[in-house]
């Protein structure tokens, strides 16, 4: 089962299974969506639950939020992660604060296709996740694998509160796996992609598979690769074992540098792993520029599988 | 510098005893300092040829300060390394020079005796994780071997000094805090010279300078033990008194001994007058012997020192003496003693003079109450008076008798006359 | 327009679907509401209200008429100057002073200041400063409600200003499309902050609903009979499935934005004349002529809004240790139904009740 079927098949058995759970998104029913994820599901589920939207995401997210306190459990589509900018202000600021503000919770599910690396250009190749990680109340997880993909959804839609659920569309048909049938939930914590000894790469996403590609025979080090799968909460217990272990620390982000995912993780490594250190945490991430269209522009700018093998053989050399 | 005492911060090198191109042997005084405490000589921390003095006389600096380089790896009678070598400034084409020629020693200090395979580079400076594991585990970090970038140690690095034992004994810098601050007993640590490890003296021993690192043996564990304890159990004080033993050397001339089965001779005799010397004290009871139980102190090399005991050695006669002292040394050498024969003293003598040092102040072997140190003879010009009271200069075979001994159990006047009984026994020696 | 549609010195009756009990309780609900907040006006100069403080003064007839007719299993979504609607659901005056000192057993227990609050187990949810987010969250209460096949409504307001903004166009046109069961009140008190309407819309917002595919109809927003017969006719549209309506009510900001404004901006003129159209005034004539003692009410009133007062006085501030926890929910917290005293429901001429499908109280 690919990344994106995993997606399809968590959301198909949620609403098979929960009638409170329903799908909204621009394009999602006869369509099917922009990548087919809710293919079919209009034949199976109906119009009502299968809700073809006005092309207005501040309205797909805030009257989702209007239906989880009434006790629905929407699963919001964007078309583009990019396009979560327009329905910011729902999920910043009535969502993520609704529970805190006065005990009322949004139980939502925001699926953001995210990522670049096919020319999709500024628009339709952001990563925005830092943005939603510095906006409290709101879960954010990104999966990196089919199976992750199905069973974090399942328990993004269980969950009471808001969560941004990143989908990377490089991962969506390059990405297969073992995907159990029926329904499972996967806590959001970190998982290790590969154990290692000599240097651990943390990353979420696309990036784990760039990292597991970079780092497979470096020279023969034992290199570590920690995927964390939920940024929000970020599973600081994992990371800081993994330091404990490796000593070693490259951190990829596909997002822009500056306040990405990946700082937190350093900002956590400094204050709570220092004495683990072994050198300085060293980063590979997209620089602070928009995703350019050009494919050896957009190459430039994206982490490739070079850039973490080189980082991180500089980093065991230190 | 050395710290000579813990308040001392810095010090003036008065007299450079070499010059870049002179061989020295470890111990050998290389250099006269000066500090707000005391004014001492500086012994080499290794073998080798002066490569470079750093500090000039009358240049004052702070404690720590390398002094001095000197190349381990040159030969005795070889050209000295070059002066391009030997000024290495700071860069790797330098460092990697330095290091085809051999590892260098730095002269610090004892304390701070430190070796750098790339004598130009900066302080090292440790990551997180490795000085929190050098913690842990006692590691002193200047004795592991970087593999990392410059040399930079790793987690590896330390890791795998710890697994080796490198980490598991005490370093050999961990006696510095506890130094007492009396400019003496960090300066006369002792040459050793026919056994190097030997002296039982009460500073630590610097760390051969281009030996690499090794971990402590378990007998030097116990030695250090030992004599730490006793410094801090015993009031210990150190008396001295120089004898002329020109006799002692007419009597040698025929017997063909040394010189110290004649001192042990005339120490038993001595100790019979004076009881309190010959003692034991533990446990605020001082308990005396009608025999004398007399240890000598054996280098093992470097495998460090043993102490076995002659019981009865009143009975002994010089000749008898001299046979059970080389017995007793050749056995402890071969590892062949008994557990009995190394315990149960009533005072003990050491013996490093042979080494060619003059002076010392011992520790005392507990639970005794003095330990006598024999030094070198030497020749020395003394005013020898004659029985009608006139007065001339000779050339005489002069030593120091240097004797410590427990300011608990006696006091000064005591230890006075029994070093005084022992020289007029010395100089009366009687001639065959 | 607007400052032309209340002028009714002896205010006939709007609504036959009210009774005496109605007229009186709307009333008390609004002398209720500008007791409370003069009285927390006075708190707030006495230092004891952090923050800002905004008041309805002048619109209570607003939020009371509208209320009044909601249902207990309907859900409001309510703005900052709509006191009286709390005060209908059933928060008691102590949790409203407490809300506004920030102490412990505020609405919020400190976490929200002033008026924004809503009481999820009274069917309420507070707003957020954006106006009119509410507007789509409304919008998707009603969408659970139509996606549950349920005879339910759900209601929100949001003032002049909030027209200007995008959320109002998608939540009229999103409730548009899919006929939602939702009605929204547009609370056109003449000034956003300091900005008159002529400066923030071209065309009156109210006939914007034709354009939405829905009806838009103005109203006395100082008269409470007619919000209320103004909202209920609203209500039925809904529960028959005929979608949502923009109800224009029309009323007058009588105090500045805030308690620091001292509306210089506004001509006095202006106030003068929505002075005269008070309405409480009005609702008091029309409620003496009914034989009720009005002075009784008053003093009842008084003692209840002091009692309150003293009662959130003597509450703790919230533990700062506090200040992080229940972030996120664990388990899921929903809005629950509140009170609906109108007595319509009572007599069971008012549409839903008695209909209550399990599901919204899920």
């Amino acid at each position: 089962m690919t990344y994106l079927q995993a997606i399809s098949d968590a959301m198909r058995e949620e609403m098979r299974a929960d009638e409170r759970v329903f799908v909204m998104g621009e394009d999602i029913g006869t369509f099917g969506g922009a990548f087919k994820v809710t293919d079919g599901f209009i034949d199976e589920f109906g119009p009502l639950r299968v809700m073809d939207t006005p092309l207005a995401e501040s309205g797909i997210v805030g009257t989702a939020i209007g239906a989880a306190v009434e006790g629905m459990r929407p699963i919001a589509e964007m078309q583009f992660s990019d396009f979560i900018s327009c329905g910011f202000d729902q999920l910043v600021n009535v969502a993520g604060k609704m529970y805190y503000r006065q005990g009322l919770s949004v139980n939502i599910t925001v699926r953001l296709p995210s990522g670049g690396g096919f020319s999709g250009g500024p628009f339709h190749s952001q990563n925005p996740e830092a943005w939603f990680m510095h906006s409290p109340g709101l879960k954010v997880v990104a999966p990196s694998t089919a199976e992750d993909a199905k069973g974090l959804l399942i328990s993004a839609v269980r969950d009471p509160n808001p969560v941004v659920y990143m989908e990377h569309k490089h991962l969506y048909r390059r990405v297969k796996g073992d995907v159990d049938g029926g329904t499972y939930e996967t806590p959001f914590t970190a998982r290790l992609a590969r154990e290692g000894e000599d240097l651990v790469v943390i990353t979420y996403g696309a990036m784990v598979h760039t990292a597991l590609e970079a780092t497979e025979d470096l020279d023969g080090a034992s290199v570590e690769v920690l995927d964390l799968r939920s940024l929000v909460p970020l599973d600081e217990e994992a990371i800081l074992a993994s330091v404990r272990k490796c000593s070693k620390v490259v951190i990829v982000d596909e997002a822009n540098q500056t306040c990405a995912a990946g700082a937190q993780v350093a900002a956590l490594i400094a204050e709570r792993g220092w004495e683990d250190l072994d050198g300085p945490v060293v980063r590979v991430a997209t620089p602070d520029v928009p995703i350019p269209f050009s494919p050896p522009l957009e190459q430039a700018v994206l982490p490739q599988v070079d850039d973490v093998r080189e980082a991180c053989r500089e980093l065991l050399e230190y | 510098m050395p710290q000579m005492g813990v308040s001392v911060a810095e010090g003036t090198v008065v007299e450079w005893r070499k010059q870049p191109g002179d061989w020295i042997e470890a111990d050998e005084i290389i250099a006269a300092i000066s500090t707000d405490k005391i004014d001492t000589d500086v012994e080499a921390p290794a073998t080798g040829r002066v490569q470079e003095l750093i500090v000039d006389v009358g240049e004052t600096v702070e404690v720590g300060t390398v002094l001095a380089r000197i190349a381990t790896d040159a030969r005795p009678g070889e050209a000295h390394v070059s002066e391009g070598q030997s000024s290495a400034g700071g860069t790797s084409e330098a460092a990697a020079a330095m290091e085809s020629s051999g590892e260098a020693g730095e002269l610090k200090g004892d304390t701070t005796v430190r070796e750098e395979k790339a004598p130009a580079r900066g302080p090292r400076r440790y990551s997180p994780v490795v000085m929190r594991i050098a913690a842990e585990h006692d590691v002193d970090l200047e004795q592991v071997e970087g593999t990392g970038r410059g040399g930079r140690v790793r987690k590896q690095d330390v890791l795998a000094y710890i697994e080796q034992g490198g980490g598991e004994e005490p370093p050999m810098h961990i006696e510095s805090p506890y130094r007492p601050d009396e400019p003496a007993a960090a300066k006369t640590r002792k040459p050793h010279f026919d056994a190097p490890a030997a002296e039982p003296g009460p500073a630590p021993e610097p760390a051969p300078a281009a030996a690499g690192s090794a971990p402590l043996s378990r007998m030097r564990q116990a030695i250090g033990a030992r004599m730490l304890q006793s410094l801090q159990t015993a009031a210990t004080c150190t008396t001295i008194v120089e004898a002329d033993l020109i006799r002692i050397e007419a009597a040698r001339a025929t017997s063909g001994f040394t010189y110290l089965p004649y001192i042990a001779r005339a120490t038993v005799e001595v100790l019979r007058e004076y009881p309190a010397l010959n003692a034991t004290l533990q446990d605020d009871t001082v308990t005396t012997y009608d025999g004398v139980h007399l240890g000598i102190a054996v280098s093992l090399g470097e495998g460090g020192l043993i102490v076995p005991v002659i019981r009865d050695a009143q009975e002994l006669s010089v000749e008898g003496l001299a046979k059970r002292i080389k017995d007793l040394a050749q056995r402890a050498r071969g590892n062949a003693l008994t557990p009995d024969e190394v315990r149960g003293g009533s005072f003990t003598i050491t013996n490093p003079g042979s080494a060619g040092s003059i002076m010392a102040t011992p520790v005392i072997n507990q639970p005794q109450v003095a330990i006598l140190d024999t030094e070198a003879v030497v020749k020395r010009p003394v005013v020898i008076t004659d029985e009608l009271g006139n007065d001339s200069i000779a050339i005489r075979p002069m030593t120091y008798l240097c004797m410590s001994w427990d300011h608990r159990a006696l006091d000064g006047v005591a230890a006075a006359q029994f070093l005084n009984a022992l020289r007029k026994k010395l100089e009366s020696w009687p001639t065959s | 327009m607007a400052t032309e549609t209340a002028q009714q010195s002896v205010p006939p009756d709007v609504s036959e679907h009210l009774k005496t009990e109605d007229r009186a309780g709307l009333l008390r609900a609004m002398l209720m509401m500008r007791g409370i907040e003069e009285r927390a006006m006075t708190l707030y100069r006495q230092g004891k209200v952090p923050g800002s403080f905004y008041d309805g003064y002048g619109q209570e007839a607003v939020s009371a008429g509208a209320t009044w007719a909601m249902g207990s299993r309907d859900r409001l979504c309510v703005l900052h100057r709509d006191l009286a609607a709390h005060i209908i659901r059933g928060v008691p005056p102590a949790r409203i002073f407490a809300q506004y000192m920030g102490r412990s057993g505020g609405v919020t227990g400190g976490r929200e200041g002033n008026v924004h609050f809503g009481d999820r187990e009274l069917g309420c949810v507070g707003m957020v400063s954006m106006l009119p987010d509410m507007m789509l969250v409304a919008a998707g209460i009603a969408m659970a409600f139509k996606l549950r096949g349920e005879q339910r409504v759900a209601m929100t307001w949001f003032g002049d200003g909030s027209t200007s903004r995008g959320d109002f166009h998608e939540a009229m046109n999103w409730a548009g499309v899919q006929k939602l069961p939702v009605i929204f009140v547009l609370e056109n008190n003449q000034y956003a902050y300091s900005t008159p309407v002529n400066q923030q819309f071209a065309v009156n917002p109210v006939e914007r609903a034709a354009a939405y595919g829905f009806p838009g109809e103005t109203v006395d927003g100082n008269d409470p009979e007619a919000m209320f017969e103004a909202t209920r006719k609203a209500r039925e549209r809904a529960l028959a499935g005929d979608g949502p309506t923009l109800i224009e009510a029309v009323t007058m900001r009588m105090h500045g934005h805030a308690a620091h404004d001292d509306m210089k901006y506004v001509p006095k003129e202006q106030v003068e004349e929505w002075r005269a159209k008070d309405p409480i005034d009005r609702q008091v004539r029309r409620v003496e002529a009914l034989g009720v003692d009005v002075q009784a009410m008053r003093d009842e009133v008084k003692a209840e809004i002091e009692a309150g007062v003293q009662e959130a006085l003597a509450m703790p501030m919230p533990d700062p240790d506090s200040a992080t926890h229940q972030l996120f929910a664990d388990e899921p917290a929903l809005l629950e139904d509140g009170e609906a005293p109108w007595s319509g429901f009572a007599r069971g001429d008012a549409g839903d009740e008695g209909r209550t499908p399990e599901a919204g109280k899920a």
